[in-house]
């Protein structure tokens, strides 16, 4: 038997399906989690005869008239695909707007059981419910449930009733059957009796020692949080705090024990392998494979505690309030608020990130939104920052938290460039977000989910990331002739010849070096490919020191080996960074753009910023740095312009656009 | 002789590798480990129409 | 107007109530802390109307800001907190 599990965003229906069928669907705290449906089989723990019941979670809606997506496909849901009970998960908090979706699912002639959640928080906030009273005035099962709780939840009962439910017919209190769907003011005026008689419930069913009209202390907080001029700064420190603890303290205190581990184990793995060892063989299994995957595994810990903390934000409640915060500055550029959402879940992989821009109902701010969060560097790409700022600037914080700020510059750039292309400067779009209650994130959640992410990084270090390493590793090793390439003769080896092309490319921007170039590319493949594939094309397995995070033996050997000045290196993070992501997140940008000239667009416009942006890094930090310019500076500058130039033309073609269509209007 | 185990041992890595991946693109996870695959993952399948 | 069902009684639909301080017009420049009954909503985007609608935010019901903080207004509609910016505070008419 199915049952759907619907209601307004942020009640706690994801949660409850986590519980019920022992999934691990991502929540948060704000509306707009939940994107997509999904289905599971209920836990046989909950369920107390024999019955197979398939849960499906869905979106929040607010009313069966859908107005963004994700109302759509729970209406389209529960319309066409039938399903024997409907689970109305109610926000015991808020009955007033939550009843209204309820009264319209009690029409469906699909019988419906209401689980009054988060009733825990109702006791502290003095709401009382006479749960008899709305089940007799709704004129259905009520059950009342704490999904967040493991012990008494009230799940077992709801399954109860759904399955008592099933096949009975629902009888609707408030009957709309009569209406003329078609005929619009018909329909508000029926709404509008629909929003009365809730009312009337109301009354009849809560007792309210507050309400809700007053201040609390969490609009207190809010007015701290989301201050004017505080909200902000605020936010940036937060960031900074999640980043810094998980980059530069928690994190590499944990790396250090287990970078030396890995250490030991190549060591180890060496000794056996002895010398009678075909020295090709030896190369592929120890540099290739443990050396690679190994120096790559040695930045787990910077990911479980940057996942571990990103989980925390997300519960407490601070989200929506950073979208009230970024609200002002993303306005200026076309975007709005709700934007920030998105590249804050960026922050620790862009794929969630980027489907969570399907709650933005403006298609050109979704659009624009997907395409600029792989800008904000991901966990993937925390390996890559940890191990440069290591090997050339001495473990410095400044870098990593100035790639986070160059992120935000190439996001705000990017979304005042497209608003303008687009031509639609002038439109307005309204700002609304709901603002959940604060509360005290689950630290257990937060554990699992970082847990997980680290089962995830383990699993991808184990497969894509040790096959691209042995795979380049044989690449580096033989030339076209299969012949092994004799020392100091790289540059004929497989590797060598296809990524020297690309590496003249690359000249003007300081790191024209085929190594590099080959890294570059791999990086499209999983952006921790960078460091492993550096890690195998030098040879430098040993950049990992018991005493220091990824480091250095002597911290000039491995800079030397790699050729490069501090400022090549910086432009050569800064490129990894800030063109386009990996395939998988090219793929979550394709589904949401749904528009080839806009996917075209975007991946051109990211290769184009990570250009520029390393070339003038490059260029400038070189002449600031030594006096004089750096390789290739003509073709890089003329590229430059030629980049730049295309992008004004467009610009202006599209205030043109804008401008005509303003006068048309007119 | 030590050649051959050590060839072995390395198919075995990369066989292994190369099967978990297999597997999981059987089951639809479009990145590899991402651990809210199970279910409509926020991997895109099909992208949903939009009103 | 009164309405039955299922032999409840609902509770009167108000009209013509006066605001506090009858010089604000719009919510933007409404006082704080202070129960309005909506006059009407007049945004250019009728969906946005649809949706503020669902959310019980249309003539008759009550709306109280909560706080203000600089372009953004924090606002309370049926028992549930929303922040809007300023466009749409000064479509809500009070």
């Amino acid at each position: 038997m199915k049952i759907a599990l619907t209601g307004n965003p942020n009640s706690g229906k994801t949660t409850l399906f986590n519980a019920l069928t022992g999934q691990v669907e991502k929540i948060g705290n704000w509306s707009g989690v939940t994107i997509d449906k999904k289905e599971a089989p209920v836990r046989k723990k909950w369920v107390a005869g024999n019955e197979e019941i398939i849960a499906v979670d869905l979106p929040g809606a607010y009313s069966m008239s859908p107005f963004t997506a994700e109302e759509t496909i729970t209406r389209d849901f529960v319309q066409q695909e039938n399903p024997d009970v409907i689970v109305n998960i109610v926000d015991a908090t808020n009955l007033s707007r939550s009843l209204f979706f309820s009264t319209q699912l009690l029409e469906l002639g699909i019988p419906v059981v209401v689980a009054l959640n988060k009733c825990d928080l109702n006791r502290k906030k003095g709401i009382s419910i006479s749960v008899e009273a709305l089940s007799y005035n709704l004129g259905c099962p009520i059950i009342e449930t704490i999904a967040t709780s493991k012990g008494h939840n009230g799940l077992k009962g709801l399954l109860e009733f759904a399955i008592l439910s099933k096949g009975k017919s629902q009888k609707a209190p408030f009957d709309s059957s009569e209406v003329d769907i078609s005929n619009k003011e018909a329909v508000e005026a029926s709404d509008k009796k629909r929003y009365e008689w809730v009312q009337g419930i109301i009354a009849e069913v809560e007792r309210r020692k507050v309400t809700a009209n007053k201040q609390t202390k969490q609009d207190a907080v809010d007015r701290v949080v989301a201050h004017k001029w505080l909200g902000f700064p605020i936010f940036a420190l937060i960031m900074w705090t999640v980043f810094s603890i998980s980059q530069s303290s928690v994190g590499p205190f944990f790396a250090d024990t287990l970078v030396g581990w890995i250490d030991g184990f190549y060591a180890w793995v060496e000794g056996l392998l002895g010398g009678g060892i075909a020295p090709v063989l030896r190369v592929i299994l120890l540099d290739g494979i443990i050396g690679g995957v190994g120096a790559v595994v040695g930045f787990l810990p910077l990911i479980i505690v940057l996942f571990f903390l990103l989980s925390l934000l997300e519960d407490c409640g601070y989200m929506a309030r950073v979208a009230v915060v970024m609200d002002k500055f993303f306005k200026r550029v076309g975007l709005s608020g709700k934007s920030i959402i998105p590249m804050v879940i960026g922050t620790g992989c862009s794929i969630p990130g980027i489907m969570s821009t399907r709650t933005i109902k403006n298609v050109r701010q979704r659009r624009t939104t997907a395409m600029l969060t792989p800008f904000m560097p991901c966990g993937a790409k925390l390996p890559v920052i940890a191990l440069f700022a290591g090997v050339f600037f001495n473990e410095a914080a400044w870098v990593g938290t100035t790639m986070y700020f160059v992120g935000i510059f190439l996001i705000v750039t990017g979304a005042f460039i497209v608003v303008r292309i687009t031509g639609e400067r002038g439109s307005r779009a309204y700002f609304i977000m709901e603002l959940p209650e604060y509360r005290f994130p689950s630290i257990k959640r937060a554990a699992v989910e970082s847990f997980l992410q680290a089962k995830a990084f383990i699993l991808k270090a184990g497969t894509i990331i040790l096959l691209c390493n042995a795979t380049i590793q044989l690449m580096q090793t033989f030339d076209w002739n299969l012949n092994v390439v004799a020392d100091g003769a790289q540059s004929t080896s497989i590797l060598a010849s296809l990524a020297t092309p690309f590496a003249l490319l690359l000249v003007p921007l300081g790191f024209g070096a085929w190594q590099l170039a080959a890294a570059a590319i791999t990086g499209f493949i999983a952006k921790e490919n960078v460091v492993g594939t550096l890690a195998v094309v030098y040879g430098i397995t040993n950049f990992i020191n018991t005493d220091e995070l990824a480091l250095i033996s002597g911290g000039d050997s491995v800079a030397g080996i790699m050729g490069l000045t501090k400022v090549a290196a910086l432009s050569y993070l800064m490129f990894n960074l800030f063109t386009p992501p990996c395939f998988a997140a090219l793929g979550a940008m394709n589904a949401e753009l749904e528009n080839k000239k806009w996917l075209w667009g975007a991946i051109g416009f990211q290769f184009g910023m990570g250009y520029i942006v390393a070339f003038l890094t490059y260029q400038i930090g070189t002449l600031v740095t030594t006096g004089a310019l750096g390789a290739g500076f003509i073709p890089g500058m003329i590229a430059v312009l030629l980049i730049g130039g295309y992008i004004t033309y467009l610009m202006i073609k599209g205030e043109r656009l804008a401008y005509a269509k303003k006068k048309a209007l007119a | 002789m030590e050649n051959l185990i050590v060839i072995v041992i390395l198919l075995v890595i990369i066989g292994c590798a190369i099967a978990k991946i297999a597997k999981e693109k059987r089951s639809g996870a479009k990145c590899i480990g991402c651990p809210h695959t199970k279910n409509g993952c926020h991997c895109p399948s099909k992208p949903t129409k939009k009103p | 107007m009164d309405q039955a069902f299922q032999g409840k009684r609902v509770i009167k639909y108000r009209q013509g109530r006066e605001n506090p301080v009858g010089k604000a017009t719009h919510l933007a420049s409404a006082q704080l802390n202070t129960p309005y009954w909506i006059t009407g909503v007049q945004t250019e985007d009728e969906d946005m109307q649809d949706f503020l609608f669902s959310l019980g935010c249309y003539e008759g019901q009550t709306v109280t800001i909560l706080s203000a903080l600089g372009e953004n207004f924090v606002i309370s509609v049926k028992d549930a907190r929303y922040s809007i910016d300023r466009d749409l505070a000064e479509a809500i008419l009070v």
